[in-house]
Parts: C-alpha cells; structure tokens; sequence
C-alpha cells in the first residue's frame, strides 16, 4: 500500500469525526436548552402552589375576620395572589381545554376580592349569600392545593411527564400514552370539580353575567336572512351593491351576546376580492357594523370635513343627537368616536365608532356594537351635588379646561359623573366625580400622539 | 475508475459537511428576528416626526418621490425597499435598527415626553399584526380581523390571560406561534386588521376559538359551539 492511498481514507475518517463531535457538540445544547425551559417550568409550578395556598389561607382568614379594615387587606392579598397564581398557570405547558376552569376559578377569585373590597370601602358589610360564596371559594380553593401536592409528589417520579417532554409528546400526537402519568391528567380532576360549581354572582369585568348581558338597544322581532341581506343593501345605498352573500352559519350563532346575519357585500366597481363586509342583527335587524378594507388614495379632506360627513351619515342612518368625543388619524382615514347626548349630558356608553376615508369622504367603517348594547330609554336623574361642589374634590394645582355633566359605565350599572378635563403637572387628564355623591369614580389619563389622543 | 468514484464520493462529502458546517447562518437570521423588540420600527402605516426624517432622507438620496407628511404609505414603503435592495439589507420595507442605522438616523428617541413617554398601543398593535400574519396570511380581510379578534376577546374571558401577549404566547395555543410564524414581517392588510381589532370590531361576536377544519388535530376542538365560518377558518365560543 502506497502513501496516496491512505489520503482519501484520511480525509473520511477526519470528517467523520468532526460530523460526531459536532453532532454531540449540538445534542449537548439541545439538552441544556431543555434542562433551562424545563426549570422555568418547574418555578412556574412551585409558584402556582405558593399563590394558591395563599389564596386559601387568606379565605379561611376572611372568613373569620370581622372588621371591615382586616378584610381590605386580606382581600387585597388573595386578589394579588389569585392573579399571580393565574397568570402562571397560563405560561404552562398544558393545553387550555385541560385548565380553562381553573384559569377561570382563580381569574374571578381576583376579580371578586376586588368587588368585596369595593363594598367595604363603600361601607357596606358582607351578605349571607356573599359569606356562602366564599365558603365555596375557599373550599375550591383548598381541593386545588390538595390536587397541587398530589401534582408535586407525582414530579418526583423520573417517568413523570411533564415540561418539555409533555410539549414532544403532544407534537408526535401521542396523546394515549400520556393518560397515566402526565402532568395535565391531574389537574383534570380540579378541572371538572370546579367547572360543576356554580356562577359566582357579582359586579366585575369577569364576571359571567358582566361577559353574557344581552343588548339592551335591540329591540323587536327576528329578521330573516333575506330580510337581513336587504336592510345590508339599503344600508350601502341603492346600486351600490353588486352581489351579497351570507357566511356559512353554525348552530352556535344564536349563543352569541348580538347574533347576526353576516355579509360579504361586492360593491359595483367589478372588482370581486375588494368586498366589504356588515353584520346585521337578527333581532330587530340593525346594521351592527361595516368594513370596507378598500384602498385608499391621496388625502384630499380636511378634519373638519370629515367629522361632518361621519356626522351626516350618523344623521341618515338614524343615530340621533351624536356628538364626536376623540378621533385617531391614520395613513388615509380618520376613526371618530361618537357619543349620544341627550339635553347637555354626554352619554359615553352610546358609543359608535365610524371610519372616514380622506380621500372621498367615504364612509368605510362603522361598529356599533357598543351602543346597541348599551342605548335604552334613561330617565336621568338631577344631580344630587352642585358642579361647584364636585370641583372640590380636585386636586389644589389641577388646571381644569373643561367640565360638563356625563353618564360614565361602572361594571352593568351607569352612573351620572361630573367630567373635569385639565392638567396637573405635565399630564392632562379627565377625572369623574360622581354627581350625587361627589365620590372620585375614574380618573384617566389622555396620551397624545401622531395619530391622535388616547386616553388610559 | 474505482478511484474516480471514490474521489466524486469525498467530494459530495465535504459539500454536504460544508452545508451541514454552514448553520451559523442561522443565528445571524435569529439576530435579526429580534428586531421586532426594536424601540421603534417604522412600518406601513406609522407615522410622525421619524417617518418625516426618513421620508426627508429618501427623497434627497432620490429613492422616494412623495411628499414629506410624516405618514409611511405605499410610496414610502417602496422607497424605503428600494434603499433596502441598494444597501444589501432585508428588503422587507420596515425601517427597523440595521435600516435606520444605514440611513444614519435615530428613531428611538420618542417624540412624546414627560409622565406619558412610552406608552401607547403600538407594542400590542404589532404583536397583534405578526399574530394575524403568522395565523392568517391567506384569510379574507375579515378573516384576519377576526383572528385579532379572537386575541383579544380571549384577553377579556377569565379562562385565558389577562394580556394580549400572555394570549398569544400561551403554550401550545397557536401554531403559528409554536413554529415561529409569528416573527415574520406582517404586512400591510395585517396591520390594518390589527388596528380594527384594537379599535373594537369583531367580526366574530365575541368567539373564543377558531380551527381550521382541514389541519385541525384536536377533537376537543369540535365540542365547541360552532357559530361563524370567515374564508378557511370555523369560529366558535
């Protein structure tokens, strides 16, 4: 054998072992990347069961508190940790059908501390019904830490699967494997405990009856869908509309909190993928809102003019005594939010948002959803407070610009709150005084930018 | 001849080594994703005093023939491109770190000052418009309003995080997010079907779930009550 023989061999062999070094070089952060999320998981459930186990000792503590000052400060602690507690859980690698309720149980064990403390600071006491759906709270809360430690000890055996491993397990699609041993079987039994138990009955953002209040501004019989198609064409103008056509419909639809008839709608320009598209409820048939993503040219309106022509359209379509609050510019529309008004008091809840194109004046979206399910027949009351009054409890260095009387949203009831509009420091703000009790309602803050005014 | 083989043999080897060798490319990729954590991009749809300075620079290096408005539209955006192609960068039309670095500009520094400096939707908007292009690229205008949708009705539902962020990237919710999707560059319709979402229209009514019938895995996913269907998508509550 000569020398040149052995050259070609060489080479192999060197590739081949640079091939493996490399490959154990990758399997090796592979694994240290797992080992990191894997740890990451591990906190997220040690701190799951430290939150929840707070949560039911502040309960039981709650329970047995009788002053109004202990139980704010108890509340304020389990509505801290029922919201850690649930904003973890959301990180975990399980899949939501295997935790929604538990989600759900600890988003609205925050959600109703919060109500509770409200109720005290309004001076009001706990009620027996309220005392009972604590009780329950605290019993859910404490079989979920019992699921926890069985959950903990369960981690301790090797063939457990949890973290990573469950995520692979899950892609590969082998589900039946992972029944015995995993992670998410365990928390089903909570799961379906809790997800038995019965409403929680309060005032809140999550509360389910806050989530599922049906429209108060729809009104009269069930449209049917050529009915529907017909108000959407009348809404567009006569001519205007080539062609409608109804999306595919489920059996759900009547579940929804406004069920409607949806449209595409093909203009009469030939133009079969620039559709617009609106929603006419199936109660009462009002048109519940229009987009027409069309493209838009060269600005040729100013403000002004299209604040009048989302004014007028308003006039035609039946919204009566609308008044523009703020309004958002973007590249080739503006976005006015209009509010009702009836005599001098600005009614926010009546809300509809309408888009006007710059460069026709165009009316290319409408969203009403707000205002139907909030409009009806208000009788409002005379404030009980003088604005002179309510002006006191400002702050002393508080440059106010503006002031009227308003209706404001606060959780299902709406309340008559004095508006002052001013600056304090470098910020401008709008603060609301309750006009017949003169208590501090919302405060918010009105950020400006490029586009336009926000407010948080 | 055996030779000649063997010979062909080493040399597809040290190719494919060369292709196998050749990952750290992708970091440089991965690098670049992050740009989507940039202080500031500019993209279709912004606008202000950086989109004005921008514009300014474009016009006089002659890339852009508009007017210097300060709103990044259709013009802009093929401006800027074009300034992308030239200089060798990602021509994907935002001016994010390494484009406004070419431009030799500074788009970090905010226009708004004092107790509100930051704050302000464009973070959510964003995140919300690569959710919609990852998830939704093919879908009618309406099917990806109504993606956002979904996002944020979850956001609002106790049985899902409180944030559109916690939505979006809770594990195993969306494939889009899982495979990366998510980073890619949206485009214009999806910034605009963001911006609806955020300025409250819903297409869907208030649903919580949407699956595509023909990729859907998931059984669980059927016992949901069906109520609408947009282009390719059922959506549900």
């Amino acid at each position: 054998m000569n020398r040149k023989n052995l050259i070609a061999p060489g080479i192999l062999i060197l590739l081949l072992v640079a091939s493996i070094a490399w490959g154990y070089e990758q399997l090796n952060v592979k694994q240290n990347y797992e080992v990191a999320l894997d740890n990451h998981y591990q906190m997220l459930f040690h701190d799951v069961k430290t939150h929840v186990e707070n949560v039911q000792v502040g309960l039981s503590k709650a329970l047995v508190a009788t002053t109004k000052d202990k139980n704010i400060m108890l509340f304020s602690q389990i509505m801290n940790d029922a919201n850690s507690a649930q904003d973890k859980l959301g990180q975990m690698p399980v899949s939501h059908n295997d935790i929604a309720s538990t989600e759900k149980f600890l988003t609205q064990a925050a959600d109703y501390s919060y109500y509770l403390i409200q109720r005290h600071l309004n001076g009001e006491d706990i009620t027996p019904e309220q005392r009972k759906q604590l009780t329950d709270l605290q019993k859910d809360a404490s079989a979920f830490n019992g699921e926890l430690s069985i959950l903990h000890e369960n981690m301790a055996n090797p063939d457990y699967v949890y973290g990573v491993a469950y995520i692979n397990e899950m892609k590969k699609g082998e589900k039946a494997n992972l029944e015995e041993n995993a992670f998410h079987t365990s928390l089903i039994d909570f799961e379906s405990n809790v997800s038995k138990g019965p409403e929680l009955l309060y005032d809140g953002p999550f509360a389910d009856q806050m989530l599922k209040g049906k429209p108060k501004g729809l009104s009269g019989e069930n449209v049917s869908v050529d009915k529907a198609a017909n108000i959407a064409l009348d809404f567009f103008g006569k001519g205007k509309v080539e062609d409608i056509e109804s999306f595919e419909q489920g059996e759900g639809t009547d579940e929804l909190r406004i069920p409607t008839n949806t449209f595409h709608a093909y203009m009469d320009n030939g133009k079969k993928d620039l559709a617009s598209y609106i929603a006419v409820s199936k109660k009462g048939g009002k048109v519940i809102w229009m987009t027409n993503p069309r493209p838009l040219g060269k600005k040729k309106l100013s403000n002004d003019e299209a604040q009048k022509a989302a004014l007028k359209f308003l006039e035609e379509k039946g919204f009566k005594n609308m008044e523009p609050n703020y309004s958002l510019n973007y590249d080739g529309y503006t976005l006015f939010n209009m509010a009702s008004k009836e005599g001098n008091v600005t009614i926010y809840p009546d809300l509809v948002k309408i888009k006007v194109a710059l460069d026709t004046g165009e009316i290319i979206g409408m969203d009403a959803s707000l205002y139907y399910l909030a409009h009806h027949k208000r009788e409002i009351p005379a404030p009980k407070i003088s604005i002179d009054d309510a002006r006191k409890v400002l702050k002393n260095k508080f440059k106010l610009s503006s002031e009227r009387l308003t209706i404001i949203p606060k959780g299902k009831e709406e309340i008559l709150a004095y508006e002052f509009k001013g600056k304090y420091g470098d910020g401008e703000f709008i603060i609301y005084i309750n006009a017949q009790d003169g208590k501090e309602e919302q405060i918010l803050q009105i950020i400006k930018s490029e586009n336009g005014t926000l407010t948080f | 001849m055996k030779k000649k083989v063997f010979k062909i043999l080493v040399l597809t080897l040290v190719v494919l080594n060369m292709f196998y060798f050749s990952y750290p490319q992708k970091t440089v990729e991965t690098a670049n994703r992050f740009n989507i954590f940039a202080p500031r991009s500019l993209y279709w749809g912004s606008s202000g005093q950086d989109v004005k300075t921008v514009q300014d620079k474009l016009l006089r290096w002659k890339y852009y023939d508009g007017s210097v408005d300060g709103i990044y539209g259709a013009r802009t955006y093929r401006a800027v491109r074009r300034f992308q192609q030239k200089n060798g960068l990602n021509a994907d039309g935002v001016v994010g770190p390494s484009t406004a670095q070419a431009m030799g500009i500074n788009t970090t520094s905010s226009s708004s000052a004092g107790s509100t400096q930051g704050v302000n939707r464009n973070a959510d908007e964003y995140l919300l418009a690569r959710t919609i292009h990852g998830e939704a690229r093919g879908e009618p205008y309406i099917g990806k309003v109504a993606v956002a949708a979904v996002v944020l009705n979850r956001v609002k539902s106790p049985s899902f995080p409180n944030t559109p962020a916690g939505v979006v990237y809770q594990p195993l919710a969306f494939t889009a997010v899982a495979d990366g999707q998510i980073n890619l560059t949206p485009n214009k319709d999806a910034i605009n079907a963001a911006r609806d979402a955020l300025n409250g229209w819903d297409p869907t009514n208030g649903c919580l779930y949407y699956w595509n019938p023909a990729t859907a895995t998931s059984k669980w996913i059927w016992s949901r009550k069906v109520t609408l269907k947009i282009g390719k998508h059922w959506f549900g509550i």
